[in-house]
């Protein structure tokens, strides 16, 4: 990293996760990478985003990089400080959350994403955290964007336990499934490529690579067979100032970031 | 029980001893690296109450340290975890060894369940959950099975209703009270202000006793008045090592002290319970021995910066 123009794939999945939020966007964000990506979004190109966080802080204005949903950080000068039922039903279930923004443990081909379990529900071979808000952010919000590494094991053919859903089992899973949000935009941004919801299979595809990236490294790390889109996109690089307020302001100690350069 | 009275303050140790019980089902405050009850989890660990089902949204080290002291049977909740301090280790192996129950939930549902029990309503509707596994799950639960139901007025409109949780007992840990029970949540408040109505007991630990002159002369800020609590502790540092808005920031040492013990388990793990619970007699002891005076100034000048 001497150079300033030099960026990591994670710099690059950051600042491209954030260019899918727009100023005066409501957006609903989780912990660790969303926190991240949507403090940047803020701080560049969406100062009027309001930024909606799970405990309850509405529209603050983040201050340093925040450790966790309950830090002061990321409550700062907001204009209110609620419930999760404010947050999570009032504002995300009651339909005005433009934007939700998750991580994800295992993600599959219809963007079903699971943060519960590996193996059985009862008696786990690998147990994770679980849903949290995400599944509410998942199952409310009119678009959705997730972000995540882009490894073979987390992206297999079927989640072992959906915990949040994609559009499950295809094009009208969502509809069939009783959910308001029925047709949302959903965009999985990883460091290798940014894969988009095909709305007629209701599956993911291809719909930009990060530069220097091919198709087939996408597909070798990906568990299940990947379409591109018809207007398959090269994503643009960070700028130099993109970097300098990723680097300077809103990952300061490099504590999201720095452990994977 | 008698909500019906003044003078509610008492001892950690009066406040458990009157109000958990084996078997309760309690409900836990704070979330992740904020505002955990840590002073009113200690005491039960001392205690040795067993049997017990902890609920709430995200429940994370208190929660984790009854598990790991063996005194928890079954979880009810939407996440066990610290966020980026890792997973709550002694929970994972309770689960991947078969030694708890658990039943997962997501927030909002969770949430929802506390509302329903604060309303005094016996579910809630719910439109979280549709099409997972979390519903999947829920509906082949023999204990409390979830309903899909037709919206009404709109048939065709699918619904979830989810039961109602009423804790027997519910600890957390705030910035103010009165002696009275008045109780003052600042910043976040998660899922307590409904979860505390839904209890049938409740235990608030605050950080400073106000007078009710003070509380009757800002009424709306009372997050949960009197009518719904039982006993107040005042115990400065209640949520240490997690954060509370206002007072102190966390201590990211003791954390990671906590989370590496809990993650290797076994002798470690046993050593810290012995060494920071076992063996003190109350919770100032244990600030005694991990929180320096330098150490909390810094706390407390880190959070007063962001206020």
């Amino acid at each position: 990293m001497n150079s300033k123009q030099a960026y990591s794939l994670d710099e690059l999945m950051v600042v491209e996760a954030a260019r899918h939020i727009s100023d005066w966007d409501t957006v609903m964000v989780g912990t660790g990478l969303p926190m991240v990506a949507s403090l940047f979004a803020l701080k560049n190109h969406a100062p009027n985003m309001c930024y909606v966080v799970e405990t309850g802080g509405v529209a603050p204005q983040i201050v340093g990089t925040p450790n966790s949903v309950t830090d002061a950080r990321v409550m700062h000068r907001a204009v209110r400080h609620g419930s999760l039922i404010d947050a999570l039903g009032g504002i995300l279930q009651r339909g005005l959350a433009d934007v939700a923004f998750l991580g994800g443990a295992q993600i599959d081909r219809y963007a079903n994403v699971n943060s519960t379990v590996i193996g059985n529900h009862k008696s786990p071979k690998v147990r994770f955290p679980g849903s949290g808000g995400a599944n509410d952010l998942a199952s409310h919000a009119k678009k959705i964007l997730i972000i995540t590494r882009h490894e073979k094991r987390r992206f297999p053919e079927k989640c072992d336990f959906i915990t949040s859903p994609g559009y499950i089992d295809g094009p009208h899973g969502r509809e069939k499934a009783g959910l308001t949000s029925q047709n949302p935009d959903i965009l999985v941004i990883t460091n290798l490529a940014v894969l988009g919801i095909d709305k007629t299979t209701g599956c993911l595809q291809v719909s930009g690579l990060m530069p220097g990236i091919s198709i087939d490294q996408v597909q070798d790390n990906t568990g299940f067979e990947l379409m591109s889109s018809a207007d398959l996109s090269s994503i643009q690089p960070p700028t130099a100032e993109e970097l300098c307020l990723l680097r300077e302001e809103v990952d300061q100690e490099g504590e999201y970031m720095g452990s994977s350069k | 029980m008698n909500r019906k009275t003044a003078n509610k303050v008492m001892t950690a140790h009066e406040a458990v001893k009157r109000f958990v019980h084996n078997g309760a089902t309690v409900g836990m405050g704070g979330q992740s690296i904020g505002r955990c009850a840590m002073a009113l989890t200690h005491e039960i660990i001392r205690q040795n109450i067993k049997n017990l089902t902890l609920v709430g949204c995200n429940l994370s080290m208190s929660m984790d340290m009854l598990v790991g002291a063996g005194l928890a049977v079954r979880t009810e909740c939407g996440t066990g975890n610290l966020e980026r301090y890792g997973t709550a280790f002694q929970w994972r192996q309770a689960i991947e060894q078969g030694r708890i129950q658990v039943e997962d939930y997501s927030h909002l549902a969770m949430a929802s369940r506390f509302l329903a029990g604060s309303l005094g309503l016996p579910f809630m509707p719910s439109k979280s959950l549709l099409g997972t596994d979390i519903l999947s799950q829920q509906i082949n639960n023999e204990n409390m099975p979830f309903q899909i139901i037709q919206n009404p007025w709109d048939t065709g409109e699918q619904v979830v209703l989810v039961p109602a949780s009423k804790p027997d007992v519910s600890i957390v840990h705030v910035q103010k009270s009165d002696a009275m029970g008045n109780v003052i949540i600042q910043g976040f408040t998660t899922q307590e202000p409904e979860m505390v109505k839904a209890s049938s007991c409740v235990i608030v630990s605050c950080e400073e006793l106000i007078s009710s002159d003070e509380v009757r002369k800002y009424p709306d800020r009372t997050t949960v008045p009197y009518l719904f609590v039982d006993a107040v502790v005042v115990q400065p540092w209640g949520s240490y090592p997690t954060s509370t808005y206002g007072y102190y920031e966390h201590d990211p040492e003791q954390v990671k002290l906590y989370q590496s013990r809990a993650r290797s388990g076994g002798d470690d793990y046993y050593k810290y319970l012995k060494e920071y619970i076992y063996e003190c007699d109350d919770f100032d002891q244990f600030l005694e021995i991990t929180a320096s005076r330098d150490k909390r100034m810094n706390l407390q000048d880190s959070m007063n910066k962001l206020m």
